[in-house]
């Protein structure tokens, strides 16, 4: 069980037979959680972080972007998808304008398209994960010796760069 | 205008002719009732001056067939007589007639008699042209409420496809993969390479595909079978194909309705109840019945909060069926009450609807010789009942 190795993902939709045609899709290649509202799938980060949240926009009570919004308060470094019929694109590009949001996909999605965009969502969250693993050894390395020439300086921008977190 | 007279008395024909000549008007003169009633069912004629007593046919016979004879256009009378008794002017205004003028006429007096038909008749020409801009203002009204409910529909009708539409085509890829997948280990097992073919099992996971293969062809089948039911819901809905008037379950109405709005109604989180009497089934336009209650379904839903209920309820009563649709939102308040059907009375924030829904449903309905009528308590919910009869009245019906 190799499992150590596949990105682990969250997916979130208030249909259940999207999430399990979902699962039948990915299994073989990401670790999968599911969830079946804006509420459970908060649950589920707080039970077991997760790489990658790809979720539906329109559900009842909390929408994929409203869910997404609080995702990103409380797990920054999780990488944000939503998926939307036609109807919300308004509400979606804006979020992506904000910001918040890494790519979307439409529903219906093809199969191939997805599975592209979730390996490009996780070497993203790899990307990003080693640059701040490098900025924290750096941060780690040059406070050893504060003395140096520029010590300083350097330290505060590596604090700054940290701050800003994931590109997101 | 054209003229009709009808004077037996030769010279007080010519007279009546010769007046009505030099005051712009076109006359066609009759000596005898018979012959002006002849002479007016072959022709239009806004105005009809006739003698009272006349062989063949009198006056007041005349103005009675011409009353009852339904032309469109109104046909101004005015009777000649020498009878002044009261009771005889009573008999013939009872007959139709709308003004007299008695014998020998004074020619000043027979011309703004006229003239005062002629103001009748205009003002008559000018209401029924009002009428039929009217009726025609009337049907496009009811046909941008139809386009604005079919566009409602459509675009709860594309989401609800939306989804089984991709889990299906999902579904189908994931088969596809995974029977190749199948296969391959197959063909390894028949190499004879069982240790591959093991292996090659367990990195394909192949452990899931046979635990889930029927159950994702069975979810495939089911995602179609809603794909279908949306789409015959809409026909349904739409019955484009029907103009007459059908027999119709108009429980079938209300639940096809409930279906769709099911995603609105979900989304809400509003819970729908229904109570169905049987109905006997209601000679109806079953197309436009429908467009009724998924506008009172929808006004419904749109006033519950969220955990709110809606009740469908029906029953016959005598020779009428009650249809009703309750909520347990907002209520109506009572200002607005009186203003409910009014076109284009909405309480819904600009954007929203049209407000001609409730205008519309209630004009479907009169038509088919129904009421709609409204209970209302701010604060705990209102009721809306359609009481429709099975046979519509005979005069009803569009």
């Amino acid at each position: 069980m190799a499992t150590a190795s596949k990105h682990s993902i969250l997916l979130v939709d208030d249909e259940p037979e999207i999430l399990f045609s979902l699962r039948g899709l990915l299994r073989r290649e990401f670790d999968l959680h599911t969830a079946n509202s804006g509420a459970e799938a908060l649950e589920a980060l707080h039970r077991h972080p997760v790489e990658v949240i790809m979720t539906d926009q329109r559900m009842p009570e909390m929408t994929g972007v409203e869910l997404l919004r609080r995702a990103r308060g409380e797990y920054p470094q999780a990488i944000r998808i939503v998926f939307t019929g036609y109807a919300d694109i308004k509400a979606v590009i804006d979020a992506i304008n904000q910001g918040q949001i890494y790519r979307y996909l439409t529903k219906p999605w093809d199969p191939d398209e997805l599975l592209a965009v979730l390996h490009q969502a996780c070497e993203h969250y790899d990307h990003l994960a080693q640059r701040r693993r490098l900025l924290l050894d750096l941060r780690e390395h040059l406070a050893r010796s504060p003395g140096q020439d520029g010590a300083g300086e350097l330290l505060a921008r590596l604090d700054q760069a940290l701050a800003e977190g994931p590109a997101e | 205008m054209k003229v009709l007279i009808a004077e037996d008395d030769p010279i007080s024909r010519l007279l009546l002719q010769g007046h009505l000549q030099k005051w712009g008007h076109e006359v066609t003169a009759a000596t005898t009732g018979a012959e002006a009633w002849r002479l007016f069912e072959g022709a239009t004629f806004p105005l009809v001056v006739s003698d009272w007593m006349m062989p063949e046919m009198d006056g007041p016979e005349l103005v009675r067939r011409i009353r009852a004879c339904q032309r469109p256009g109104y046909v101004y009378v005015i009777l000649l007589t020498a009878r002044t008794q009261k009771a005889d002017v009573v008999q013939g205004m009872e007959a139709g007639a709308d003004d007299f003028v008695t014998k020998p006429f004074d020619r000043e007096e027979l011309r703004v008699r006229v003239r005062a038909g002629e103001r009748i008749v205009q003002l008559e020409h000018t209401l029924a042209e009002q009428n039929l801009a009217l009726r025609e203002a009337q049907a496009a009204l009811v046909q941008s409420e139809k386009l604005a409910s079919l566009g409602r529909l459509a675009a709860g009708m594309a989401h609800e496809i939306n989804n089984p539409i991709a889990y299906v085509t999902n579904n189908v890829a994931v088969l596809r993969r995974d029977m190749l997948a199948a296969l391959e280990v197959l063909d390894l097992w028949r190499q004879g390479d069982g240790a591959s073919a093991a292996r090659l099992e367990e990195e394909l996971d192949l452990a899931y595909f046979r635990t889930n293969f029927a159950r994702t062809c069975d979810k495939t089948l089911e995602g179609l079978q809603r794909v279908r039911d949306i789409v015959r819901n809409l026909r349904d809905f739409a019955r484009l194909d029907e103009a007459d008037f059908k027999e119709a379950d108009l429980n079938a109405a209300l639940a096809s309705a409930a279906e769709i709005l099911g995603h609105e109604i979900r989304q809400k989180g509003v819970r729908l109840e229904s109570d169905f009497g049987p109905l006997p089934p209601v000679l109806c336009h079953p197309g436009k019945l429908n467009q009724v209650f998924l506008n009172l379904l929808a006004n419904a839903v749109q006033a519950c909060d969220r955990g709110g209920a809606v009740t469908l309820r029906s029953r016959a009563e005598g020779d009428d069926v009650v249809l009703e649709v309750q909520d347990n939102g907002s209520g109506i308040k009572p200002e607005h009450r009186a203003r409910l059907f009014e076109p284009f009375f909405t309480t819904k924030p600009i954007g929203q609807g049209t407000g001609l829904g409730l205008s519309v449903s209630f004009g479907i309905v009169r038509d088919h010789g129904g009421v709609i009528e409204v209970e209302s308590e701010v604060g705990r919910g209102s009721t809306f009942r359609v009481r429709l009869p099975r046979q519509p009245p005979p005069t009803g019906g569009r």
